[in-house]
């Protein structure tokens, strides 16, 4: 919001209203998927465990030092929920990244409109080959619970339909990939 | 939506019929690069092969640098999944990805661009948003290009223009566009230690993506990109993004020397492209000879621009000519081999830009003291340089001690020690973990231990 010279931090809303090729970025998809950043990441293969493993501190400050490199790398949000036993797999913790979202994910599918993607899956593609480095299993997925489980993490509540809302930026969230791992941590909420 | 799109014709992939709006009608002998850098003679264009890190592939530089850049895995997990060529599992370290990411097509539906400056606010707003801190527009010039073959980072550049001259370029692409990130100041501070790695290593991989990204949506507006053309400092100095150092480092208005010059692109998107700035940083560096004195190879020369100007050779430091352009120019081959030496505690020394008073946090106090120098008449600019340089003794030191503490590493301890300084932490670390006490961080090697191998000039 401007009053002449002064800028003041609130309202303001949408500031990209004169520009002709915003709409463009944002919700026109890529004719060709090589051209996406988005892509390249999904697509990438993991890594090995390193054969020898760090030594740690307790757990929960391994989940700080976790949630530190998170935020450091760019996530808004992070928290860890302890992952239901049985299932098809046997990884006792997952990692949730959150971003703030200006457009939804699920609709904007311009390069643009894919930026939180983008910035998410920098953030799960680092701190997941790190947890890997320090010797543990540790795998990112698009996990279908994902909101669930930043729910159960007490990242926000989730609303009638079923999606998030944080407080921090209410339903305008885009929860990344949750990595799997089986580093010793402590779980949130 | 104002934009129109229209089926392009068969030459836009090629680039041989589309022309540009703002075509140079002839190109200007030299390139404006701002007070710091000045083309003064001939310049050859840089063969990027010729340039450190290809000829240490090459195995040019010694066995000592082969091994340490091509047979090394770092101890430190990391620097694993964080630094050039100190992986374990090279899937692990997110460039890699990037980089070798087969290459997109240029969009056949090409969205015409009727209104250039509207176009680079667009360029500049995208790259904000995906969170670059600075982006400028460079007008190409062949004296900024490389020669030889594209230095692309997967060795191949695959497109019709491997060929073609900078000259040749420049006429079909003349706009290149600098993106880049800033390495966070907090952990900067722990230079010459993993600490800072952290900082350098992770904003320029997060700036790679970015870049990548961008190349890819200029792509998709139907329009050509192109890679590992054009050299970083040439086109950041163009572009307006800073000045050159003594150090040899660009350095910007709002971060100092803490930016990352990375691959620029080339395009014939209509832009409108910025102009070279002039933030003091010549007075300055005239003045100032903080990072000459802190570099721990010596590698940084102290010659006064005014009485020591020579014409200079490839492997020395100094001010005056070389290559046909007059600018301060550090001993690389110097800098360079210290790091086999230092590995263990860090990978990127980063001195010159940590000490550097022009790198400080994005505050008003910072852009306060750059406004005073810029808005001062230059004859009368060192008095300023000296008042500032003063103060920036007294509050931010001589040289760089700040201890940090980032993700459990501490650079309080001192290197070849072992402690655990983690607050509560109650894990058993075993017997050689000691106490730490003090507010002093420890940057290994110190300069009195690097004196006996390189010795000043």
């Amino acid at each position: 919001m401007k009053l002449g010279p002064i800028t003041l931090p609130w309202g303001g809303g949408d500031s990209h209203k004169n520009d002709p090729y915003w709409d463009f970025f944002i919700n026109t998809p890529p004719v060709d998927l090589e051209n996406s950043a988005v892509e390249m990441m999904r697509r990438a293969p993991e890594g090995n465990v390193f054969p020898t493993k760090s030594e740690l501190h307790t757990p929960e400050i391994t989940s700080s030092h976790v949630k530190e490199l998170g935020l450091y790398l760019g996530a808004d949000v992070i928290g860890i929920a302890r992952l239901e036993a049985g299932g098809d797999h046997d990884y006792p913790y997952g990692v949730i990244t959150l971003v703030k979202a200006d457009y939804d994910t699920r609709e904007a599918n311009g390069i643009g409109g894919q930026v939180p993607t983008q910035n998410a899956l920098y953030v799960t593609f680092v701190l997941s080959a790190w947890m890997r480095e320090l010797g543990y299993r540790a795998t990112a997925v698009e996990d279908p619970d994902a909101e669930k489980l930043a729910a159960a993490a007490n990242l926000g509540t989730l609303n009638a339909k079923g999606r998030l809302v944080t407080p921090q930026f209410g339903p305008r969230v885009h929860v990344g990939r949750v990595i799997r791992t089986d580093l010793p941590l402590a779980a949130d909420g | 939506m104002a934009v129109t799109l229209e089926k392009g014709s068969e030459s836009l992939s090629g680039g041989n019929g589309a022309q540009p709006l703002h075509f140079y009608r002839t190109i200007p002998p030299v390139p404006d690069l701002g007070r710091s850098v000045r083309v003064v003679g001939e310049v050859e264009n840089v063969d990027m092969n010729q340039s450190p890190h290809p000829r240490n592939g090459r195995g040019e530089l010694g066995k000592a640098l082969f091994n340490l850049q091509h047979n090394t895995i770092s101890k430190d997990p990391f620097i694993r999944v964080s630094a050039p060529n100190h992986f374990a599992d090279r899937r692990h370290f997110l460039t890699n990805v990037v980089n070798q990411a087969s290459k997109g097509q240029t969009n056949s539906r090409r969205v015409e661009v009727t209104d250039a400056e509207a176009m680079t606010r667009h360029i500049k707003a995208v790259a904000k948003h995906m969170g670059a801190d600075i982006v400028s527009i460079a007008p190409a010039h062949p004296n900024i290009m490389y020669a030889g073959n594209r230095y692309v980072q997967d060795g191949t550049a695959e497109d019709a223009h491997e060929a073609d001259t900078p000259e040749d370029l420049v006429r079909k692409f003349p706009y290149l566009i600098f993106v880049t990130t800033a390495w966070p100041y907090e952990t900067l501070q722990a230079h010459r230690h993993h600490i800072g790695d952290s900082s350098y290593h992770v904003s320029q991989m997060k700036g790679n993506m970015i870049l990548k990204a961008i190349e890819g949506y200029v792509k998709e507006l139907g329009y050509t990109a192109l890679r590992g053309v054009a050299n970083p400092q040439g086109t950041a100095l163009a572009s307006g993004v800073g000045e050159l150092g003594r150090n040899g480092l660009v350095i910007s208005e709002k971060f100092g020397a803490r930016v990352h010059m990375p691959d620029p692109i080339m395009t014939d998107l209509p832009l409108v492209p910025d102009k070279p700035i002039d933030i003091g940083v010549s007075d300055f560096c005239g003045v100032c000879r903080k990072c000459a004195v802190t570099c721990p190879t010596n590698s940084i020369t102290f010659a006064d621009k005014e009485k020591e100007k020579a014409p200079l050779s490839r492997d020395v430091s100094g001010f005056g000519e070389y290559n046909g352009i007059e600018k301060f120019k550090i001993n690389w081959l110097t800098c360079y081999k210290l790091r086999p030496y230092t590995h263990e505690y860090w990978s990127s020394c980063l001195t010159c830009a940590a000490i550097c008073p022009f790198t400080k946090p994005d505050k008003w106090w910072h852009t306060a003291a750059i406004s005073w120098l810029k808005s001062t008449p230059i004859p009368a600019r060192p008095l300023v340089v000296k008042t500032l340089k003063a103060i920036d003794d007294k509050f931010w030191g001589t040289i760089k001690q700040k201890r940090v503490q980032w993700l459990g590493y501490d650079s309080g301890i001192k290197p070849g020690e072992q402690a655990c300084t983690v607050a509560g932490c109650t894990a058993d670390h075993g017997a050689a973990s000691k106490p730490v006490a003090g507010d002093v961080g420890y940057y290994f090697p110190l300069k009195e231990n690097t004196n006996r191998f390189v010795k000043r000039d």
